[in-house]
């Protein structure tokens, strides 16, 4: 019963969301509101369920893990934003969260993705026994690449040989990559309708399998 | 106003209808388009493949219900196969809302609804066989079926939670848990989401930290996905497969290119790939809900291709190209 009431309060605030195409409403404005409120309950109930309680409140009511009230301060500190006059203690919990954030995480960042890419942006155009679409490859990678930097390279002006044709390379290049990146877009935007329309024919009308 | 500038000034409600329309005809006709594999995917599919009892891949569903639809059928697909292989699967999320999702995915390859389902033993039910001693895969079901439980006619097979799956889902600060993790799993998660203890658990005595872990599939909607790169693929050196969404799916090529993921699958189309594969491998029987969006894909794909032709030959047929400005102020 109640997966069935779930169903129609779904089907429902989907054609909600969708009359927004013919225009704005305000059977939409609910929806729209819902959702935001919606996904902030449910994400604090789920933090306090599955965070707070078995890894906070529990260890402390057994006892022993006294520890834990440092960090539970910590975090309490971000709560003083919402007073103006200690308003600034709620830098500490940003600052050790920020430092160690980028202590722990510059380095490995950096080798991730600056020095690997550095690296397999730096490959022989050509091997023995390399078929010809990969010798193309290589070549269209390395050369795009550079000419691409060179596009955004602003200390010289984009005249001459060099930085004028390849800046104009780069810019193709550049383009090349939006016009994927765009197919891929309205790919994934019809996906999303997809699944909406799987639930409504599917889950709400059992008008497909 | 001539012909060419009402084209290139039509009410765009007509275009949400047609796409409308467009994307619910296939589902009702069922045209049923070939959906051929790419090596991204083949890839990912070739490594689980490979992987058995004794290997443990992490699937993470690192995204929120707003890109479910391309999402979630990837972690449905790579949990099939890992179920199908009895390779031991670890559920995680990046997001609270993340948690929903990959508990979500579960109850659906173990729902009885859903076609080709797991029957789910839940961690408590074998309690006397695991006491006993028995926590070998294959022992394990022998005895689990010896003591009277038999697997229905429809279903795929056993999946023993705590031996075959552990739903560990959402922590914070997700990125410092991964890099936790590759010293202990257990001292990240003392308790999976059901709050079964990990340490009582088969799948976390044998595969203690990531570093015995096989493979991580990361199904996202963001960049979060880097964060297995980071600190599990840079720090020790842990397999890791996207499943992106499509909008995405270009950021992240270079990284199969510097050879830090072994394979991503883009969008619906990748999820459906690997619903391909595992069907002509005969993993399952059929294909599932990202192979049937991907008739209404290419029905959308070429409307659109229709309306984008068309839009360019009002645009230059009408001499748009030497004018400032439409009449329409567009």
């Amino acid at each position: 019963m109640y997966e069935i009431i779930g169903i129609w309060v779904g089907a429902f605030f989907t054609l909600a969301i969708y009359s927004f195409l013919y225009k704005e409403n305000p059977v939409y404005r609910l929806a729209e509101h819902l959702v935001v409120g919606i996904s902030l309950g449910y994400t604090m109930a789920i933090t306090y369920d599955v965070v707070l309680k078995p890894r906070l409140i529990e260890p402390l009511l057994a006892g022993g893990s006294w520890i834990l009230l440092i960090p539970a301060l910590l975090g309490l500190l971000y709560i003083t934003r919402f007073i103006s006059s200690i308003a600034w203690l709620s830098r500490y919990p940003i600052a050790f969260v920020l430092g160690t954030g980028m202590g722990v995480g510059f380095p490995l960042t950096m080798k991730s993705n600056v020095l690997r890419q550095l690296e397999a942006a730096m490959i022989p155009f050509y091997q023995e026994g390399m078929p010809w679409h990969m010798v193309l490859g290589n070549v269209v990678l390395v050369l795009g690449t550079l000419a691409a930097l060179i596009y955004f390279f602003f200390s010289k002006p984009h005249k001459g040989f060099f930085f004028g044709t390849g800046s104009r390379i780069g810019i193709w290049i550049i383009m090349l990559g939006f016009g994927a990146t765009f197919g891929f877009t309205v790919m994934g935007r019809i996906s999303l309708l997809i699944g909406r329309i799987q639930y409504l024919l599917g889950d709400w009308l059992h008008l497909i399998e | 106003m001539n012909i060419w500038e009402r084209m290139l000034n039509i009410d765009r409600r007509w275009i949400f209808l047609s796409i409308g329309v467009v994307s619910i005809i296939p589902f009702l006709t069922k045209i049923g388009l070939p959906v051929s594999t790419t090596e991204e995917v083949e890839d990912i599919f070739t490594y689980i493949d490979s992987l058995g009892k004794e290997n443990a891949i992490f699937i993470s569903f690192d995204f929120d219900p707003g890109t479910q639809a391309e999402n979630m059928p990837m972690g449905v697909a790579v949990m099939r196969h890992a179920f199908h292989n009895h390779v031991p699967v670890f559920l995680t999320a990046y997001t609270p809302l993340g948690h929903g999702m990959a508990g979500g995915a579960l109850d659906y390859v173990t729902r009885p609804s859903t076609p080709g389902y797991y029957t789910s033993v839940d961690f408590d039910e074998w309690a006397d066989i695991r006491n006993a001693g028995i926590t070998d895969r294959d022992e394990l079901e022998a005895a689990w079926e010896e003591a009277g439980n038999v697997l229905p006619d429809d279903s795929h097979g056993w999946v023993f939670e705590g031996r075959d799956f552990v739903y560990l889902g959402y922590a914070p600060l997700f990125h410092l848990v991964i890099l936790g993790m590759t010293s202990s799993i257990e001292t990240q998660y003392p308790s999976d989401a059901h709050d079964n203890p990990l340490s009582e658990m088969p799948i976390l005595r044998e595969h203690k930290s990531l570093r015995e872990v096989d493979l991580a599939v990361t199904t996202s909607g963001s960049s979060a996905c880097t964060a297995w790169v980071i600190y599990g693929r840079e720090k020790i050196g842990l397999p890791v497969a996207f499943g992106v969404t499509a909008v995405s799916a270009t950021d992240y090529y270079p990284y199969i290119q510097s050879g830090q993921i072994i394979g991503q699958m883009g969008g619906l189309r990748g999820a459906a790939e690997y619903e391909v594969l595992l069907q002509q491998n005969g993993i399952t029987e059929t294909t599932d809900k990202a192979f049937t969006g991907m008739d209404v894909q290419s029905a959308d794909h070429l409307l659109i291709i229709f309306f984008i032709i068309m839009g360019n030959i009002a645009y230059f047929m009408g001499g748009f190209h030497r004018k400032k400005q439409l009449k329409g102020g567009r």
